[in-house]
């Protein structure tokens, strides 16, 4: 035991010594504070360049509607006072300019507006047909924007919305309706989204259930799988290369000379597993530093933690595992890559079916592929967060299969690495290993 | 096979009885018994491939034999012994990314040996070895001589009862070859057994008490160097002639002449009287030595049976 330790010592200390950890342990945050950043930035530089556009209004009476909306807009809504008290502009004002179809001498409207696109000097067309305000449409498109920059979609929804308000307003006032009470009419009914009430066994009163939070209901399942797929895939990966490095610079030859392959093998894979843990303690303490900080820490129950760092453990070894006994298995990163594909997959698979499982975490969809070992860790660990969690008894169920689970792959890893890791030349085939694996 | 026993007063390091080794289909090891007394320097000779690394490995307990057993230091069929064992493996094993003074660390501290002793058992042969300056380099950063004599440290710096040099020699220029040989020499001076595979067979002849060499997977040899010199008689003739080889063209009785260009090296079927004689009618003789055959000659001869070179009959 003591020569295990002082591999996985050995391997923690050059873990967290190198470049990999650092950046691991930064990636997040900083690609986090960079998207943050950047979308800070890029809305206090947006594009306030004034936009003009031409309205072919074959109605003859939106334009003017449109234009005084438009001037309204941009006196009132294109500006906002920052905090020195000076109004800042932080949209583009809008500038529509009627287009008479006979001044085009019996040309198309529509190519001579958009050579005026093309040339930049208007930003885009609309064309109001006669139909607009029929109730049912018409064969003919009713409203049509012309422009050649489609992903600029500010002033597109402006004219929607502005046109569509008028015509409602004018079809109301045409059937003799009031539209202040027509919405009131209308109103929608919002669905509150509650927990369940409860009686306090020590007080006899009755608690009222709880209004749901969404970030209760979503983020926290999905983010603790992502975070465990995170810590799985920041360690265990490494360990392949870490053992074929190893192996071809002929390293595991002089520790075999002083330790057993299995307590190689376990040194490297309990090293492997603390690094998992120093980069998650990391990154729970930031989380729940966050948290703390919005009022949101009361929303990830503590056994939700606890819980976390079994399944992080169990997922570390069963993979870790897999990645080692491929590693020691093969001479080259190239020979390694065709074995790796499978493991890879089987370390996916909660991605695949994650969305139907947060939809109905109590089907029988999500409690088969539960428990399914290699996708307990992750897929349990999503349903547990989930209130109110899965039945214990699938609980137990996914935990005592996982272990096994996870027993037989440190068994089966440990049977390749112990052949694998002196062996040289071409990789083995999967029948070889599964030779090895029943070997005495 | 030439074989004299080492199983006397002795006590034995290492001692191998009927040990075989297979992969696959192929044979590493054949059936192989070996006696290797305590406080002796050991060499194991023979061509690529022969099976010594196997043996090595089989000793240290890194495989397990098919058949026959070993017993290290005392201690029969278990890695008990390891901690008392140094090796030095044929290609080198250093973490490039570690500095010189982590590695000898963890590998010391992997043999039993606490933290003081191994900081001052690195001081001590770091200086020995002139490499205090590369302390705190990244083993990268070391030629390869130094990276081996950093290797070798690795493998002595716990003080063991027996030290396991595969090829330690290989690549070594003639100043760090010959601080290597000395401190191979001061490990047995200070009562270790050391076993060393080699190539270099002059360095086999000066180093060794015996030698063992293995052919196929087999046993052809081992016993002292002069008691295999015996076996293979007194019919080898070192001479320089006027002419070199070309001197010796047509002479009977010479079955193999080894040019080594200043001298030549003769295998003399008949009395080396006649040789001499036949020689002096032809050309000058300036040296005649009848010597009995050198290890590098009696490893061709086992390792290359059909001779290489020029055969006069």
């Amino acid at each position: 035991m003591r020569k295990t330790w002082l591999v996985a010592m050995t391997e923690y200390s050059n873990a967290v010594r190198s470049k990999a950890f650092i950046i691991g342990v930064l990636a997040l945050p900083v690609l986090l504070c960079l998207s943050i950043g950047l979308q800070y930035f890029g809305r206090k530089n947006v594009d306030i360049r004034d936009r003009r556009f031409a309205v072919v209004d074959r109605t003859g009476v939106l334009f003017p509607v449109i234009a005084s909306k438009a001037s309204e807009r941009n006196e009132k809504f294109v500006t906002q006072h920052g905090a020195d008290g000076k109004s800042v502009q932080v949209s583009p004002k809008f500038f529509p300019e009627l287009f008479d179809p006979a001044g085009t001498n019996g040309g198309n409207a529509e190519v001579a507006l958009s050579d005026r696109v093309r040339r930049e000097q208007l930003t885009g067309f609309v064309i109001i047909n006669t139909n607009a305000f029929s109730a049912d449409g018409g064969a003919e498109d009713s409203m049509s924007w012309f422009t050649q920059t489609h992903a600029y979609s500010e002033l597109p929804d402006w004219l929607e919305r502005t046109i569509n308000e008028e015509i409602r307003r004018m079809r109301f006032e045409k059937a003799g309706l009031d539209q202040a009470l027509v919405r009131k009419l209308t109103r929608n009914v919002p669905v509150k989204r509650l927990g369940l009430a409860k009686v306090n066994a020590a007080t006899g009163h009755v608690e009222k259930a709880r209004e749901t939070n969404q970030f209760a209901t979503f983020a926290v399942p999905a983010g603790c799988m992502f975070l465990l797929y995170m810590m799985v895939m920041s360690a265990t990966p490494a360990l392949l290369n870490s053992v074929l490095e190893e192996k071809m610079q002929k390293i595991s030859e002089v520790l075999l000379s002083s330790v057993t392959p299995f307590q190689l093998m376990m040194g490297k894979l309990f090293g492997a597993t603390m690094v998992s843990f120093t980069l998650s303690a990391l990154y729970l303490a930031s989380i729940g530093g966050l948290l703390w900080n919005m009022g949101l820490l009361n929303l990830v129950p503590p056994a939700l933690i606890l819980w976390f760092v079994f399944f992080q453990l169990l997922s570390l070894l069963i993979f870790g595992s897999l990645f080692l006994a491929i590693g020691s298995a093969c001479s080259e990163i190239r020979d390694a890559q065709s074995f790796m594909f499978p493991v890879m997959m089987l370390v996916m698979l909660p991605f695949f079916v994650f969305a139907p499982i947060m939809q109905s975490p109590g089907s029988s969809f999500a409690r088969w592929f539960s428990l399914f070992p290699p996708a307990t860790p992750m897929l349990m660990m999503l349903r547990i967060a989930i209130p109110p969690g899965p039945p214990w008894w699938e609980i137990a169920l996914g935990v005592a299969l996982t272990t096994l689970f996870m027993l037989g792959c440190v068994w089966a890893g440990a049977k390749i690495f112990r052949i694998g890791i002196l062996a040289q030349g071409q990789a083995p085939s999967f029948g070889k290993l599964l030779r090895w694996i029943v070997s005495r | 096979m030439i074989s004299e026993s080492n199983t006397g007063p002795r006590s034995l390091a290492v001692k191998l009885a009927g040990v075989t080794k297979t992969f696959g289909r192929h044979t590493a090891v054949d059936d192989l018994s070996l006696a290797v007394p305590a406080g002796s320097v050991y060499g194991f000779i023979g061509p690529n491939g022969s099976g010594k690394t196997t043996t090595l490995r089989m000793i240290l307990h890194i495989f397990h034999p098919d058949r026959g057993e070993i017993e290290v230091l005392g201690e029969r069929s278990t890695r008990a012994a390891n901690d008392r064992i140094g090796y030095l493996p044929e290609e080198r094993g250093l973490y490039k990314k570690m500095t010189v003074r982590r590695v000898l660390t963890y590998y010391a501290a992997l043999k039993g040996m606490n933290s003081p002793d191994a900081r001052e058992a690195i001081g001590h042969w770091l200086a020995k070895m002139s490499l205090e300056q590369w302390a705190n380099h990244k083993v990268e950063a070391l030629s390869k001589g130094m990276a081996q004599k950093i290797q070798f440290i690795s493998a002595v710096i716990a003080k063991p009862q027996l030290l396991i040099l595969d090829e330690p020699f290989t690549g070594l220029d003639p100043v760090n070859l010959e601080v290597l040989r000395s401190a191979i020499l001061e490990q047995r001076q200070q009562g270790a057994t050391v076993i060393f595979s080699t190539h270099d067979m002059t360095m086999a002849e000066q180093m060794c008490d015996f030698v063992f060499m293995i052919y196929q997977g087999r046993k052809v040899l081992d016993g002292t160097l002069a008691a295999i010199q015996s076996g293979y008689g007194a019919d080898t003739v070192r001479l320089r002639v006027d002419g070199g080889a070309a001197a010796l063209r047509g002479i009977e009785g010479v079955q193999l002449v080894r040019d080594l260009s200043q001298c030549q090296e003769v295998r003399c079927a008949g009395d080396p009287q006649d040789l001499l004689k036949a020689l002096a009618a032809r050309t000058r003789v300036h040296l005649f030595e009848v010597a009995r055959p050198s290890l590098h000659d009696i490893f061709i001869r086992i390792a290359a049976p059909a001779p290489r070179e020029a055969t006069h009959a």
